[in-house]
């Protein structure tokens, strides 16, 4: 047993950038938020940017929560 | 706002700010953070050049602390990260840009130097770019252009028509955001412990030597013995902030290379 064999295999962790959270809510207030303030300024409403602020965080935390029930 | 029967700083202590960020040119345009970049790509160079130069089945001390060096990042970020199959790839770059972050940052400390180069954004996102375009081009080159761009938009766990919101916001968040917030948490940590250092030493020598209030002097003491306890506390995060961008870049690899989610 004095000669080590080869490492196992390793596979790549699962491991999730925890700033990913981050990027989704950003990504999705921003993303969302922009579209919202477009359609308000082309229709001239005002309730789509902050609709669309929310939606987006919602959107973004959803899909924080859905990727990580999937691990 | 001043307090009765305190005294004001009347004669002007100025409090160390973002302009304190601003070096001149030491010549032609050319500033020390500039320097201390190429100074510190030269020595990492020359340190593995000279540990790895003699290759001896036994290894002397040098050689020894060159190999501990080299594997801490090939086995502790790269193969756990990426996975056996394909890290042996990213292992150089992996190795020198943790090696060549770690020295920058030290440089906040070392003597003389004193100035955390990635204190300044663009540096920052200068490196955060290389590892932008390592990522997208091993995803790219594993999946395709279409096939790539699929992988980086459709999360997994999430089906159905909420899908068609989500694929834009995955996307910028995988491709926009990341090498945003990648940057930034190099650029905040470095320029944020060289601000508390400067403040606590500036702060210190001034309560000490230039206030007139006997009370003072023993807090200026308090804050000068305050620098050291957050110098220590700025080593740490000096070479937090190194493995973190390493590991993250492992990550962003690890994710582009990954079959499925």
């Amino acid at each position: 047993m004095s000669q080590p064999g080869p490492p196992p295999e390793t596979s790549p962790s699962r491991s999730l950038d925890p700033w990913v959270a981050f990027g989704r809510l950003v990504a999705g207030v921003g993303l969302y938020g922009a579209g919202g303030w477009f359609l308000d300024r082309v229709l001239g409403t005002s309730f789509l940017l902050p609709l669309g602020i929310v939606g987006g965080a919602a959107l973004g935390l959803y899909l924080v929560y859905a990727s990580l029930r999937e691990r | 706002m001043t307090i009765v029967g305190l005294a004001p700083f009347e004669d002007g202590f100025t409090p160390p700010g973002p302009g304190d960020f601003e070096l001149p040119a030491v010549f032609a345009g050319v500033t020390k953070p500039m320097l201390q970049l190429v100074l510190a790509a030269l020595l990492v160079v020359i340190f593995f050049w000279v540990v790895s130069r003699r290759g001896a089945m036994v290894p002397g001390k040098l050689q020894f602390a060159g190999e501990q060096a080299y594997t801490f990042v090939r086995n502790g970020i790269a193969r756990d990260i990426i996975g056996s199959r394909d890290f042996m790839t990213f292992v150089p770059y992996l190795v020198a840009l943790f090696f060549f972050i770690l020295v920058n940052n030290l440089f906040g400390l070392v003597p003389l130097i004193q100035f955390p180069s990635f204190s300044r954004a663009s540096f920052a996102y200068g490196l955060a770019a290389l590892t932008w375009l390592l990522y997208n081009a091993v995803g790219i080159w594993r999946h395709g252009p279409l096939g790539y761009l699929k992988h980086q938009s459709v999360p997994g766990g999430v089906s159905g028509p909420i899908l068609a919101l989500i694929v834009p916001l995955e996307l910028i968040s995988n491709i926009l955001v990341r090498p945003f917030t990648l940057a930034l948490r190099l650029f905040a940590n470095m320029f944020a412990g060289h601000l508390l250092l400067i403040l606590f030493t500036l702060g210190g020598e001034y309560l000490l030597l230039h206030s007139d209030v006997a009370f003072y002097k023993p807090i200026g003491v308090i804050a000068l013995l305050l620098a050291i306890a957050i110098s220590f506390l700025e080593l740490l995060v000096q070479f937090l902030q190194a493995y973190v961008f390493t590991l993250l870049t492992a990550m962003y690899v690890s994710g582009a290379l990954a079959e499925e989610h």
